[in-house]
C-alpha cells in the first residue's frame, strides 16, 4: 500500500460548509462515518489505495456546525447526494459504517442515479430492541464495540466532543432504532449492495442482516470472522480486502480468482 | 441413563505390525473388506433391537484400526436399515474438512433419518493431520471458525458469505436444512482440559474417551462445566458422554480373556504404526496449547497398553465382566463421573463378532434393565 495522505477541506453546499477529507485516486467513493464520529481506518487508507476517497464528517460532529435544515437521516442523505454530484462527476460508491450505512441505503433510496455499489457495515436504523438489549452505561456499551483489545484506536478527542457527538447522534436518529419507512422501500434500491456484520457483533442484531439480504434485489450478506460491531478496526485487513474485491469486480467477485502465477 | 453402541470398524486380518507409519495397504483384501462392512454394518443396525439410545461412527485416516475414512458414509447406510435409533457421528474431523460440505452431508443425515442425528466434531487425534496435510497448529482455530460457519450454515435463515482466518466462502446457502430445530444436537470431544474448556463455549454435550484415571477424568469434566455456565448453559448429566471400551460375556472370566486377547491385538498390531507420527505432531508442533497435555495424550496411551485388564476396570477404562458385574461399574461412573451417557465400543480388535453379538444381548437383557433408571 501506497503512503496516504488526506487533504481537508469545507465544501460549500446548499445547507451549509461541509467538512472532508480527501484522499486517492481513482473511481469516486464516499465513507460515511459511524455514530462514532469520523476517524481514519486502515479500511479507508486501503480504499484510498484504490479508490478517490471522500470521508466527510456529517454536520455536528468533531464539533463541525449543524445545518439548520439537515435534522434527520433522510436530510443527511440529501446531503450526501448533494454532495456526491457536485464533487464526484454525479455518480459515487458508498461505504458507510453503523450510521453511515442506514445514511447510504437513504441516499440509495431517494437518489439512485447518484450511486454505483452501496458497502453496508452493520448498518444502524434497522436495529430491533427486544433482540439485543444494550446496556445503559455508555461505558459498558462501548465495550461492545470491539473484538479486538489491540486494534482499538486511541481517543484522541475530548471527553466534552465525544459527548456532544452522542447528542448530535440523538437528534438525527429521534429516538428510531428500526426504520420501518427504509424497509418498506428497500425494494426500490438499484444499486447492488454489499451487507457486512460482524460475526461477533453484539449490537446490531443478525436479524439486521437478514432483514437487508431480503430486502434489497441485488445483495450480498458476509460475516467477518474476528469482528464485533467496529469492523474497520477489528479485522482491517479481512474488511477491507471483501469491500475492494466487491468494488472492483460487482457481482463477479462471488467467484474465486486464481492466484497470480509466479 | 443413555447408552451408545459405537464401532470402530477394524481390519481384523493382520498378521503382524506394521512396522511404520502410514501403515501399507498391500496386505488390504478388497473382498474381505466387503465381508467386515456387511457384518459390521449389520452389527450396528442391531444395536437398535439391544436397547441401545445410540448408533456411533466416527473417522479415521491411513489406518487399519479403523475402516470408516468417512463416518457419514456408514451414517447413511444405518439411516437406511434402522428406524428410531439415533445416529451419532462422533465425529468428523471438522479441522480437516470443508465446513461448508460438513454441514450439508450432517444436514442430508438428519433429513434422511428423520431428524436423528447427532452431529459430533472432534479435533482427532495428531496424526490424522499429517493425512491431510493440514497444520496441526491451526487446528483450535480451524475447529473455532469451521464451527460457527456450520452454525450458520444450519440456522441463516438467508444466503451469506463468510470471511474469515482459515475458510472464505462468498455465498453458502444449503440445502437441505436440518430436520431438527435450531439443529441436531452437537457433541464435542475433550481428552484434556483446555479441549473440556473449548467444547464448553459451545451449544454442545462433551465426550470423554479412553479414561486412564477417573479422577482426571471428573477434572476434565468440571472444565467443561466450568466453561460452559461462564458462556450462559446450565448442562446436566445427559450433556456429558464417556466413552468405554466394553465386553460383556456371562462370566467375569469369560469376559477378561476375550477383551484381554483383542486389546493384545489392538494396541499391539492395529495401534502401533501411529505412535511415531503421533510422537512427531506432538513435539514438533502446538497441537497441544497447555504444557504437559502433549506429554499426558502419550502418557495416557502407554498407561492403557500396560495395564492388565483387571487393572483397566480398576481405573475406570473399560467395562468388562458379566452383566452383573458390569452393572456395578456403571453405576460407578455414573456416581464418580456425573454422565448420563455412556458409548460404549464393543468391538475391539479382532474380537469374534459373535462375542460382540453375545454381549450387545446380554446388555438389553441384563444390564439396560439395572441401569436405565439411574
Amino acid at each position: 500500500m501506497t503512503d496516504i495522505s488526506f487533504t481537508e477541506r469545507d465544501v460549500a453546499l446548499s445547507s451549509g460548509s461541509l467538512h472532508v477529507r480527501t484522499a486517492g485516486k481513482g473511481r469516486p467513493l464516499v465513507h460515511l462515518h459511524s455514530a462514532a464520529g469520523p476517524r481514519v481506518s486502515g479500511v479507508i487508507e486501503a480504499l484510498a489505495d484504490h479508490h478517490l476517497v471522500h470521508a466527510p464528517t456529517l454536520p455536528g460532529f468533531d464539533g463541525t456546525a449543524k445545518h439548520d435544515s439537515v435534522t434527520t437521516i433522510a436530510d443527511l442523505a440529501n446531503l450526501v447526494a448533494e454532495f456526491i454530484e457536485k464533487e464526484c462527476d454525479g455518480e459515487a460508491d458508498i461505504v458507510g459504517e453503523g450510521l453511515g450505512g442506514w445514511v447510504g441505503l437513504w441516499v440509495a433510496v431517494r437518489h439512485p442515479g447518484l450511486i454505483g455499489q452501496l458497502v453496508l457495515e452493520a448498518p444502524a436504523g434497522l436495529r430491533r430492541t427486544d433482540l439485543i438489549a444494550l446496556p445503559a452505561n455508555i461505558d459498558e456499551r462501548l465495550k461492545l464495540l470491539h473484538a479486538v483489545t489491540a486494534n482499538i484506536p486511541a481517543e484522541t478527542r475530548a471527553p466534552q466532543m465525544l459527548q456532544d457527538n452522542r447528542k448530535v447522534l440523538q437528534d438525527y436518529i429521534q429516538g428510531v432504532d428500526f426504520d420501518e419507512a427504509l424497509v418498506q422501500r428497500l425494494g426500490e434500491i438499484k444499486s447492488r449492495a454489499l451487507i457486512l456484520m460482524g460475526a461477533l457483533d453484539k449490537i446490531i442484531p443478525r436479524e439486521t442482516g437478514h432483514i437487508l439480504k431480503a430486502g434489497l434485489p441485488q445483495s450480498h450478506l458476509t460475516y467477518i470472522w474476528g469482528a464485533a460491531h467496529a469492523i474497520e478496526f477489528d479485522q482491517p485487513q479481512r474488511t477491507s480486502a471483501i469491500v475492494l474485491d466487491f468494488l472492483d469486480r460487482g457481482e463477479s467477485f462471488l467467484v474465486r480468482q486464481a492466484a497470480p502465477a509466479a | 441413563m443413555h447408552f451408545s453402541f459405537f464401532h470402530l470398524m477394524p481390519w481384523t486380518e493382520l498378521d503382524e505390525a506394521p512396522t511404520q507409519w502410514p501403515a501399507r495397504n498391500a496386505p488390504f483384501r478388497p473382498e474381505r473388506g466387503t465381508e467386515l462392512y456387511d457384518t459390521y454394518l449389520g452389527t450396528m443396525a442391531h444395536a437398535e433391537a439391544c436397547g441401545f439410545d445410540w448408533v456411533g461412527a466416527n473417522e479415521h485416516h491411513f489406518s487399519p484400526y479403523s475402516l470408516m475414512a468417512n463416518c457419514n458414509l456408514v451414517g447413511a447406510a444405518m439411516t437406511q436399515r434402522t428406524k428410531s435409533i439415533k445416529l451419532a457421528m462422533l465425529g468428523n474431523l471438522l479441522p480437516l474438512l470443508n465446513p461448508v460440505r460438513v454441514a450439508e452431508e450432517y444436514a442430508m443425515l438428519d433429513v434422511m433419518s428423520g431428524g436423528r442425528l447427532v452431529a459430533g466434531f472432534v479435533r482427532g487425534i495428531p496424526h490424522e493431520y499429517i493425512a491431510y496435510n493440514v497444520a496441526p497448529d491451526e487446528s483450535r482455530g480451524r475447529m473455532r471458525e469451521a464451527l460457527n460457519i456450520i452454525l450458520r450454515a444450519w440456522t441463516e435463515p438467508e444466503p451469506f458469505g463468510w470471511e474469515g482466518e482459515f475458510y472464505q466462502y462468498r455465498a453458502i446457502s444449503i440445502w437441505p436444512k436440518p430436520r431438527q430445530t435450531p439443529h441436531p444436537r452437537i457433541l464435542m470431544s475433550a481428552s484434556n482440559l483446555e479441549s473440556a474448556q473449548f467444547v464448553g463455549e459451545f451449544p454442545s454435550m462433551v465426550g470423554l474417551t479412553l479414561v486412564s484415571d477417573l479422577d482426571v477424568a471428573r477434572s476434565i469434566i468440571d472444565g467443561f462445566l466450568e466453561s460452559a455456565r461462564a458462556h450462559g448453559r446450565t448442562p446436566s448429566p445427559e450433556d456429558i458422554l464417556v466413552g468405554q471400551q466394553t465386553c460383556i460375556a456371562e462370566t467375569d472370566e469369560e469376559a477378561e480373556e476375550i477383551m484381554a486377547k483383542a486389546l493384545a491385538y489392538f494396541h499391539g498390531v492395529l495401534m502401533r504404526p501411529q505412535q511415531d507420527a503421533q510422537r512427531i505432531v506432538i513435539q514438533k508442533t502446538r497441537f497441544f496449547g497447555q504444557e504437559g497435555a502433549g506429554d499426558y495424550f502419550m502418557k495416557r496411551l502407554q498407561t492403557l497398553k500396560g495395564r492388565t485388564i483387571k487393572e483397566q476396570i480398576e481405573a475406570g477404562s473399560i467395562l468388562c465382566g458379566s452383566p452383573q458385574t458390569v452393572v456395578k461399574q456403571i453405576k460407578r461412573l455414573r456416581q464418580h463421573l456425573g454422565a448420563a451417557h455412556i458409548n460404549m465400543n464393543m468391538k475391539l480388535g479382532n474380537m469374534p463378532d459373535t462375542a460382540v453379538i453375545k454381549g450387545m444381548e446380554l446388555f438389553r437383557d441384563k444390564v439396560l434393565p439395572e441401569v436405565r433408571a439411574l
